[in-house]
């Protein structure tokens, strides 16, 4: 029997959910719902989705969907989350989770009560490179973690950063962490599975970089660095909107190799212990690193021909996982101590950022 | 009379609030989002010491900003609209702004609401061309896109904001006047419309050809949404908006390539632009959209058949070009020159 699944809030993102939801077999999606009726219209006109509402709880009733995709800002999130199990809903959320990690831990532990599942859209997460890079941690090909380095570029003259920066009064503006907190979820959730201690030092330095993203309605700082040691591991995460090529990686030092997944290029690399003596071990390195682009080149090759090349390919394999884990009453994928670790960390770095706003 | 100009600060906006001083109307609230857009606005109130233009900061998705836009105002003329952007996007700065518009239009104690008129600037993207087949004349009553969601977000945000001011006036009474331009052009504006073709990496696909390009320059238009806006008998109108002596898609390009820039195009004709959106469409639906499908076969044909178009109604007005199609494209295209100029590394 298929999942029925159903969405509320029909803003740009609600469009890649419909389009990963559809390719997944055991799941339908029956209905979109959003507060505002001409935007619940025209996403359910656009994918030919057969009920539209503007009415959350006529939505729950009607259709009484398995799950509930919940793509509203995140101040939206608790008392949607808490009314979706109510109904009996499992449920995939948009990051961020909460504008504060009280509510995120509010929500986590209100699923658990429920017996529902509930996840988070971290879709990079789960592309191949990721989880090989994963994978090559696991194995201890690295060795053990000594450092991290998380970069996340954002282009605010995109079309995301365009509704950013023309709205003053926009939802991601209003939040606790302005325009980092709607992207740090893809920063700090790289850092997470590997810190795991309870009160990780954070040192934070935020400022807006000249006058290129031409902000309307005052400034938004868009360039952040912190760096954070938990025990003998420690990490940068550098949030971008200036530096280019927009880019997304993520590199693990280790204390015998070292790895770097790349999130634009899809490719995961190695840097090794050399063996070689001398000049040799300055000549070697480059044609391994080569090799290993031009084998995951090749690779990606493979993945386009066979149509899993998508954009947000690494969603449609969390949405499957997350399904599966709903059938066969398993584990969600992502551990909801990651999932808390991730807004700790938010709530310790927009106290620096903002401190006159979260304190 | 007070009339209210949204988007006055865009491309068309400019010109529209020129024209209306032009024509006497000197009371002029002009609704801007972006705020670094009103200096070249100020230029044209200090060339104009006899007005009273007005600058309301805001965006049309706040209804407070709404009710704050419309006070007092006899005459809206509603141009602000989403050009780019996601689907969602464009709804929303298109068909939510609108129906926040005329909401608080229609809450306001004074001027009454059927004394009231909405001027609205709507698009040639209404129409819905595609099963009238190839050379169809496109006139004020062909019908309109009955399958907008499988034309451009932008074509279908247009469609139903139109129809949303239709249902609007239907229920509440108040004057409308429709006006759907084609590709407005001129110094300010883009290069291309894709009627002309598209850039595909470093290729322009040349698909319009030998058709007839619907080009409304920006003085024209703004003369057309002025004078249909405050004529007495256009309640209730439509209005196609182009010029007269129309070229082709093929001489745009042309001359493009002459006075602003050889670009490296490729003419693609009708039929093979059916063929490629066929293998377009069909790799799209069997990779599950692992490359946009930016080629359909009804957007290509809604796009790219050829049609044939008229101004009668809108010249019955009284409108005649302030500006000729020949020198229209000659100052534009002199515009892209500095463009290009400014652009080219040193």
């Amino acid at each position: 029997m298929s999942l029925k699944i159903a969405i509320i809030g029909c803003g740009k993102i609600a469009d890649a959910h419909v389009e990963e939801i559809r390719k997944i077999s055991s799941a339908s999606l029956v209905a979109v719902c959003d507060l505002e009726p001409i935007m619940a219209e025209q996403l359910a006109t656009r994918y030919s989705v057969p009920h539209w509402y503007s009415d959350f709880s006529r939505m729950l009733d009607e259709q009484q969907p398995d799950v509930l995709h919940i793509t509203t800002p995140p101040g939206s999130h608790l008392a949607l989350v808490r009314q979706a199990l109510a109904a009996g809903c499992h449920v995939f959320l948009e990051k961020p989770v909460a504008p504060q990690s009280a509510d995120v831990r509010a929500i986590l532990d209100a699923a658990e009560t429920a017996n529902r599942r509930l996840t988070v859209n971290y879709w990079p997460n789960f592309e191949e490179h990721a989880l090989a890079l994963r994978g090559l941690v696991a194995k201890g090909a690295l060795g053990d973690i000594v450092h991290l380095e998380s970069f996340y570029g954002y282009d605010l003259a995109g079309e995301y950063g365009t509704a950013l920066r023309r709205d003053p009064n926009h939802w991601v503006r209003r939040l606790p962490g302005q325009l980092f907190q709607n992207v740090l979820d893809h920063a700090l959730n790289k850092i997470v599975p590997y810190f795991t201690g309870d009160t990780p030092q954070v040192q934070v330095l935020a400022y807006q970089a000249g006058s290129g993203t031409n902000m309307q309605g005052g400034e938004l700082l868009d360039e952040l660095r912190v760096m954070m040691r938990d025990g003998d591991i420690s990490a940068y995460v550098t949030f971008s909107a200036h530096a280019r090529p927009v880019g997304h990686h993520l590199r693990v030092y280790g204390t015998r190799n070292t790895a770097t997944a790349d999130f634009q290029m899809r490719t995961v690399t190695l840097d090794r212990k050399q063996g070689f003596p001398s000049a040799l071990g300055r000549l070697v390195p480059p044609f391994k690193v080569a090799k290993d682009y031009f084998r995951q080149g090749l690779g990606n090759v493979n993945h386009f021909a066979h149509a899993r090349f998508h954009y947000f390919h690494g969603m449609h394999r969390l949405l499957a996982e997350f399904y599966r884990s709903i059938e066969e009453n398993s584990e969600p994928p992502i551990p909801y101590a990651e999932i808390l670790r991730v807004s700790e960390l938010m709530d310790a770095i927009f106290q620096q950022v903002y401190p006159v706003v979260t304190a | 009379m007070k009339v209210l100009v949204t988007g006055a600060g865009g491309f068309l906006g400019v010109h529209v609030v020129e024209r209306l001083l032009a024509h006497g109307y000197l009371e002029v609230r002009c609704f801007l989002r972006d705020s670094s857009k009103e200096e070249v606005l100020r230029r044209l109130a200090d060339a104009n010491p006899s007005a009273s233009i007005e600058f309301v900061h805001g965006n049309l998705r706040s209804r407070a900003d709404c009710a704050r836009a419309v006070e007092d105002v006899e005459i809206v003329f509603h141009l602000a609209a989403g050009l780019k952007g996601s689907p969602a996007e464009l709804f929303a700065d298109s068909v939510v702004s609108s129906r926040n518009l005329l909401e608080a239009l229609e809450a306001r104690a004074n001027p009454a609401i059927e004394n009231t008129r909405a001027v609205l600037v709507s698009s040639f993207g209404v129409y819905g061309v595609v099963p009238l087949g190839r050379g169809a004349r496109i006139t004020e009553q062909t019908p309109l896109e009955s399958r907008p969601e499988l034309r451009d977000p932008y074509s279908f945000s247009k469609l139903r904001q139109e129809q949303l001011f239709w249902s609007h006036r239907e229920k509440f009474g108040f004057e409308l006047v429709v006006l759907r331009p084609g590709v407005i052009y001129g110094p300010g504006g883009g290069a291309f419309s894709n009627r002309v073709g598209l850039q595909i990496g470093p290729v322009f696909a040349h698909f319009g050809g030998a058709n007839l390009l619907p080009l409304s320059h920006v003085r024209n238009c703004a003369e057309a949404i002025v004078l249909a806006g405050v004529h007495p008998g256009a309640n209730g109108q439509v209005y196609n908006v182009h010029d007269d002596d129309l070229p082709t898609a093929s001489v745009y390009l042309r001359q493009y390539r002459r006075k602003v820039r050889k670009i490296r195009a490729v003419r693609v004709p009708y039929f093979l632009t059916l063929g490629l959106s066929s293998l377009v469409e069909s790799y799209h639906r069997k990779s599950k959209g692992q490359l946009p499908a930016i080629l359909t076969r009804y957007k290509a044909a809604a796009a790219w058949a050829g049609n044939e178009f008229q101004n009668a109604k809108l010249r019955g007005l009284g409108w005649r070009p302030l500006v000729s199609t020949q020198e229209g494209m000659a100052e534009t295209f002199r515009f892209l020159r500095s463009v290009e100029s400014n652009n080219e590394p040193e």
